[in-house]
């Protein structure tokens, strides 16, 4: 198993401490997500030490194809087999592609406790990095909260075929309108064909009025969307041995035509 | 009087690369190297520190005194996240409470030891134009009774901010350029190792 796991003795930059306890397992863990994004794309080599662009080393695609395989999760038997072999492949020699801090399509997401009508409830927030001013930010781009999805049921289509206004009611000063309120419930069918729920309004407005008070961080993980082709999930694993920390905890082939559908749950607004 | 002169070395390096930082706005790596250094030295401070106020032996006025010390590496409001593998709740403590509870824990004797390994991020710029990076490290925590029995132990992964903002000051009539490194916010998580 040691041989499998990044090499143990130079991941440092000082010292800190004097201790002398076993520290192989600290060096293989993916201990930031930097350095999962720096692991990935071999911009630091197995001993931890960073690579810079003029080392021939840096982006290096045999190495890459070493290291790569280390940052999956071991336990994963679907993401860890012939998937993740072409997923490498892929990205060290059919389309070279590196994972880039700044290069979008990609997101975080934190799952946090949440008191909503007296209850404790979980939310996901869905966070991006912008651009803004001389650096960059995470943003909330979206929010998955199973009430809010409960109250916008998409519904049978024969159902919402049935409510509608029509098209003379302006001739009767909408003297008809009233219909639309009579059941809350499905006020939306009312709305424009294209409508689609903001979520993200919703939550910022359950936040204004009070109804939704945060808690606390329950989790992180990130989509990475950027490779084409691909989608993957880093969660973090805090376990012992040498295959912890930020590692690849879901792969999925997605032809890129039809990224742009799943990208909008996280994106809605992009 | 080490740590003075490693300051003086480092402003006048840092006076030596102004003109070309002014035009520049992304830091150099070799640039970048020497602001890991300058944020080493504030956590390898922190840790020293953080060693002394636990300890049983250190007299009450000086633990007092080493808080005093180990809150200035810290920008104001920081604060420390504390979680543990039975309590993922996050915890908040300004830093001056989290030291003082640390300082308070009722133990007759701890050990703190720190691992050798240790994580410094690469330097993202904020939207004001200032940098920030995160320092990643690893502690040990034996807590031992009156008997000696070792009756609490973690390992805590603790991810530190560090801010580094680009100042000026006067010396000898001339405006000269240096980083300023102050620690921020604190993410303590316990690991699974003991």
């Amino acid at each position: 198993m040691l041989a499998l796991s990044f090499k143990v003795n130079a991941q440092s930059f000082g010292d800190i401490g004097g201790s002398q306890m076993d520290e192989r397992v600290l060096y293989a863990m993916t201990k930031q997500m930097g350095q999962f994004i720096h692991r990935f794309n071999y911009e630091e080599d197995s001993y931890g030490k960073k690579l810079y662009p003029d080392n021939p080393d840096y982006h290096s695609a045999k190495k890459r194809q070493e290291t790569l395989p280390l940052l999956f999760d071991f336990d994963n038997p679907r993401t860890n087999g012939a998937l993740g072999e072409y997923f490498i492949e892929d990205l060290t020699k059919n389309h070279i592609q590196y994972f880039e801090f700044l290069g979008g399509d990609w997101f975080s997401e934190v799952t946090a406790k949440f008191k909503w009508k007296g209850k404790i409830v979980d939310i996901s927030l869905i966070m991006a990095i912008e651009k803004e001013g001389l650096g960059s930010k995470w943003v909330i781009t979206n929010v998955f909260f199973s009430e809010f999805q409960k109250m916008f049921p998409q519904g049978e289509m024969t159902e919402r075929e049935k409510h509608f206004l029509h098209p003379m009611s302006h001739e009767l000063d909408f003297m008809n309108i009233y219909k639309a309120f009579n059941n809350p419930q499905i006020i939306e069918y009312y709305a424009s064909s294209d409508y689609t729920t903001d979520y993200l309004t919703l939550f910022f407005y359950e936040v204004k009025q009070g109804n939704l008070k945060f808690d606390h961080v329950d989790k992180v993980k990130f989509h990475v969307f950027q490779i084409k082709n691909w989608y993957f999930e880093v969660s973090w694993f805090n376990r012992n041995g040498y295959n912890s920390g930020w590692l690849i905890s879901n792969l999925i082939y997605i032809r890129e035509e039809d990224k742009s559908s799943l990208l909008k749950l996280y994106q809605p607004k992009k | 009087m080490k740590k003075l002169l490693f300051s003086i070395a480092f402003a006048f390096f840092a006076l030596a690369g102004y003109q070309a930082f002014a035009q520049e706005p992304e830091i150099s790596p070799e640039r970048k190297q020497a602001i890991d250094s300058l944020a080493l030295e504030k956590v390898r401070d922190l840790s020293k520190y953080i060693k002394l106020i636990g300890a049983k032996n250190t007299p009450w006025s000086e633990a007092n005194r080493v808080i005093d010390r180990a809150v200035e590496l810290f920008a104001s409001d920081s604060e420390i996240g504390v979680s543990s593998l039975s309590k993922t709740k996050v915890e908040y403590y300004k830093v001056r409470q989290y030291l003082e509870r640390l300082m308070r824990l009722n133990y007759d004797r701890v050990e703190i030891d720190w691992y050798k390994i240790q994580y410094v991020s690469d330097l993202q710029r904020q939207p004001d134009g200032t940098y920030v990076g995160v320092i990643t490290i690893f502690q040990t925590f034996k807590g031992y009774d009156a008997e000696g029995k070792l009756v609490y132990q973690d390992t805590t992964k603790k991810d530190i901010t560090v801010y580094v903002n680009r100042k000026e000051t006067q010396i000898g009539g001339r405006l000269v350029g240096f980083w300023d490194v102050l620690l921020g916010d604190m993410r303590v998580k316990e690991t699974t190792l003991k």
